[in-house]
């Protein structure tokens, strides 16, 4: 564990300095410009605890007396963090969506994208929730997650592509391609490090909490 | 499987046309939600969007109050043990979805009519518009059949139809309404693109939904 939480103290405080004081800021956007390399992780350690709890899900259902232990748990400390994440996003997009176009939401079809996923999130909460001790619970809350998860792509390529954006990658260049400098991909790409790196302890402290309450539980029963 | 499938579904239509409970409430639902429309906005015009919008919104909630009861009333009157007996899982889920096809289809043909008629719309593109309603008709019902059964397991419980819906139903709805505002509109052309996307997406969602239902039907 202790490892891996100086690998993420010495990233990010790394991310920082350097989004800070190194990068420069977009021609366009000015210093604002500086919340992508926050913003952009952000939203990807969104996307990828969904996808994680979404593949360990098909792993349970697939086996349910499975080798993995208590995974359907890890499936579910995964979209607790996601959920964080997906609200972290939801506010630095927000902000900067103020910033640069006047408005904190308008909706764009990348609002709509992250909306979806907080929605889902939520869903998949109170569906498990709902479910309450039921023997099925973890069955049906997996089949959720991963019937979301294969309606995901429709939210993240098919639909953006079928209306007009207001992000960067359209508006500072009309070949619709991203053009950042080195300095700027090279920090973008650090930040995203840095927080996949925090999504990683997240787990491992959530995955220790749930295996301690499983053998309190245990020790209980006997 | 076909026979089972039928067998399946002629019970399912022999209980729904005995009651009418479900039907029954979802057009109740639609014809005051249309008719309240029509009363408050007290002839205004809308743009076609915003006509569009109250049309499918009217559709959704409609549906949210039937949907879901082809399963929750296997739970309620406790024969879902008895139907998984005497059925295969696909042959289940395959009944309960063109069971639902047909539910949302019947919804729609009464409820567009009304809709029409009330809020003084008249489509420029009728075929156009009659192609986007079956499509999304067909999209709505298949996405939701699956999370039918999963609502019905969690015992029915309230708004838990709806929350768990809404976030798959989303690319649905917004390109129906999308693609019903073109149909309102004089040279709204219709683009083939977005009735192919219904309908691919209500593909997608049935083959995942039959690999997924096993899991969600069965019992320990």
């Amino acid at each position: 564990m202790m490892p891996m939480f100086i690998v993420l103290n010495i990233l990010m405080t790394a991310t920082i300095v350097l989004a800070f004081l190194w990068a420069p800021s977009a021609e366009i956007l000015g210093h604002s410009s500086r919340i992508i390399y926050f913003h952009v992780p952000v939203a990807w350690v969104s996307v990828l605890s969904f996808a994680v709890s979404g593949i360990m899900s098909i792993v349970y259902l697939r086996d349910r007396n499975t080798k993995y232990k208590l995974i359907e748990e890890k499936a579910h400390a995964s979209a607790s963090i996601g959920l964080a994440f997906t609200v972290l996003t939801i506010i630095s997009g927000s902000i900067w969506a103020k910033i640069s176009w006047g408005s904190f939401w308008n909706w764009d079809p990348r609002e709509r994208t992250i909306v979806v996923l907080l929605l889902i999130y939520i869903a998949y909460f109170i569906l498990r929730a709902a479910l309450g001790d039921s023997p099925e619970k973890r069955r049906i809350s997996s089949a959720y997650l991963v019937f979301t998860m294969a309606v995901m792509p429709f939210f993240v390529f098919v639909i953006p592509r079928m209306y007009d954006t207001l992000h960067p990658d359209t508006i500072i260049n009309t070949d619709r391609k991203i053009k950042l400098a080195t300095e700027m991909r090279l920090v973008l790409l650090l930040g995203a490090l840095s927080f996949t790196a925090l999504y990683i302890n997240l787990y491992r402290i959530s995955v220790r909490i749930i295996s301690l309450r499983k053998t309190i539980e245990e020790d209980d029963d006997e | 499987m076909v026979s089972d499938i039928i067998r399946n579904l002629k019970k399912d239509l022999v209980i729904e046309f005995r009651t009418r409970v479900s039907f029954a409430i979802s057009l109740a639902f639609a014809a005051i939600s249309t008719i309240a429309i029509s009363l408050v906005s007290g002839g205004a015009p809308f743009t076609d969007l915003v006509y569009s919008v109250l049309f499918w919104l009217i559709l959704f909630f409609s549906a949210m109050n039937g949907l879901a009861h082809v399963f929750t009333r296997e739970e309620e009157e406790g024969t879902s043990l008895f139907l998984m007996l005497n059925s295969g899982s696909d042959s289940i889920f395959l009944g309960k979805l063109v069971f639902n096809a047909v539910f949302f289809l019947i919804l729609e043909t009464v409820i567009a009519p009304l809709y029409l008629f009330f809020l003084q719309v008249v489509p420029a593109s009728p075929g156009h518009f009659i192609a986007v309603a079956v499509a999304g008709g067909l999209a709505v019902s298949s996405s939701t059949t699956l999370l039918g059964a999963m609502v019905a397991r969690a015992g029915g419980k309230g708004a838990l139809f709806t929350i768990i819906s809404f976030p798959v139903l989303l690319p649905v709805i917004w390109v129906s309404i999308a693609e019903t505002a073109g149909s309102l509109s004089e040279g709204g052309a219709m683009s083939r693109g977005n009735v192919v996307f219904l309908l691919a997406f209500s593909a997608l969602v049935v083959a995942i939904s039959l690999v997924l239902f096993r899991a969600v039907w069965e019992t320990e």
